[in-house]
């Protein structure tokens, strides 16, 4: 194979289209399992603690620990916990005093932005065709306008974060490069995306190429750069004990 | 910024054999952190310095741990004296700070304590 013939436009774009999706997906998919693991090696089980009372020891007993209690000897199913869990007024004060109270728009925006980052894709109709081309099988899509409306609410969301992140102080200082490459990296699907749809440019073909081989980067960072915090928040969160993880949570690290 | 490093009295071995104890644990926190600075509203220090973004927990740690792993260990007195009046000053690891990732902010902050201490580098209220 000549040299010219690799560096050609037509096989660059092959490449993209074709063989570039399939590594793409196999390291984004080792990459998870290899950093799960890793992860549930690092996590250990908990030891509890027996009651000796004295100084020093920190006291695990029953009557003591409410939350081994109620994490781990009885789940609030079996507690019957919608009948005789706290009142109206208690779960008012813990909204107001959850992130969700004390930073509410914040949690709007990343709320709606990483649930679409994810979504979107997937119900999108032109990735829907090309699945059913390749494979026979697609996932349910959405209507085009509704995913085009949807696009542009992504690409707004991260230009709130930018902005965040170059005029908010205390975001600001703690901002290094690599965060705005990262933000722009996972942003790039959605505007070129965006703009190859509604053809923009005359090149649509170069707009296509930047959009799969911005969204394949996306995908290959995933498990080993800053996006780690996808697989991160979710394993943490449900395996690590303490007062603000989720579900039965009983190991640490 | 680009001082000249002035090594002497600090054993870059030993914070080195520290560091490597909680690598793991440490490496995946501080990549997993997304700068998002939503952790800042649960330090009461914050708040009660005029939401000062010094005192914002992820600050801390990015200064201090961050600034040890980054540099592998490799830092002198000055460095040390500066993460010393992070970790004591502004913060009491009352371990109340919250992060949406879930990171253990309070644990990062005992470490560089633990390593500014294993230097000689720690508050000295008797002197000061």
């Amino acid at each position: 194979m000549a040299l010219s013939h690799i560096f050609s436009w037509t096989f660059i774009y092959d490449f993209i289209r074709g063989p570039m999706v399939w590594i793409s997906f196999i390291i984004f998919f080792c990459g998870v399992v290899f950093q799960v693991l890793r992860f549930m090696y690092l996590l250990k089980e908990q030891p509890v603690q027996k009651l000796e009372p004295g100084p020093g020891n920190i006291i695990h007993s029953q009557t003591v620990s409410h939350v081994k209690v109620d994490r781990v000897k009885t789940g609030w199913f079996k507690k019957g916990w919608f009948k005789k869990g706290p009142d109206k007024k208690d779960w008012m004060l813990w909204v107001k005093l959850s992130i969700a109270g004390v930073n509410p728009f914040m949690t709007i925006v990343t709320t709606i932005f990483h649930v679409l980052l994810i979504g979107v894709p997937v119900f999108v109709l032109g990735h829907n065709i090309l699945l059913d081309n390749a494979f026979g099988v697609s996932m349910v899509s959405l209507p085009e306008n509704v995913s085009d409306f949807l696009t542009g609410i992504v690409i707004f969301c991260t230009l709130i974060f930018l902005f965040r992140r170059l005029f908010l102080d205390r975001v600001k200082i703690i901002t290094s490069y690599a965060d705005y490459f990262f933000l722009s990296l996972a942003a790039a699907p959605f505007v070129t995306g965006y703009l190859a749809y509604h053809q923009v440019f005359s090149n649509y073909k170069l707009l296509i190429s930047l959009h799969m081989l911005s969204g394949e980067l996306m995908l290959m960072a995933v498990p080993f750069t800053k996006f780690m915090h996808m697989i991160y928040m979710i394993i943490v969160r449900f395996n690590v004990a303490g007062e603000y993880s989720f579900g039965n949570a009983t190991k640490n690290w | 910024m680009f001082r000249k490093k002035n090594t002497a009295g600090v054993n870059s071995n030993e914070i080195r054999a520290i560091l490597d104890e909680k690598k793991a644990k440490m490496k995946l926190s501080l990549k997993a952190c997304a700068h998002c600075s939503l952790c800042a509203e649960s330090c009461f220090l914050f708040m009660g310095h005029n939401k000062d973004p010094k005192y914002m927990p992820s600050y801390k740690f990015l200064n201090s741990v961050g600034v040890l792993y980054k540099k592998k260990g490799n830092v002198d007195k000055l460095d040390l004296g500066e993460m010393r009046d992070l970790v004591w000053e502004r913060c009491v690891l009352c371990t109340r700070c919250y992060c949406p990732i879930g990171i253990d902010i309070p644990d990062m902050l005992a470490l560089a304590r633990r390593i500014c201490r294993s230097q000689g580098v720690y508050p000295q209220y008797d002197r000061e």
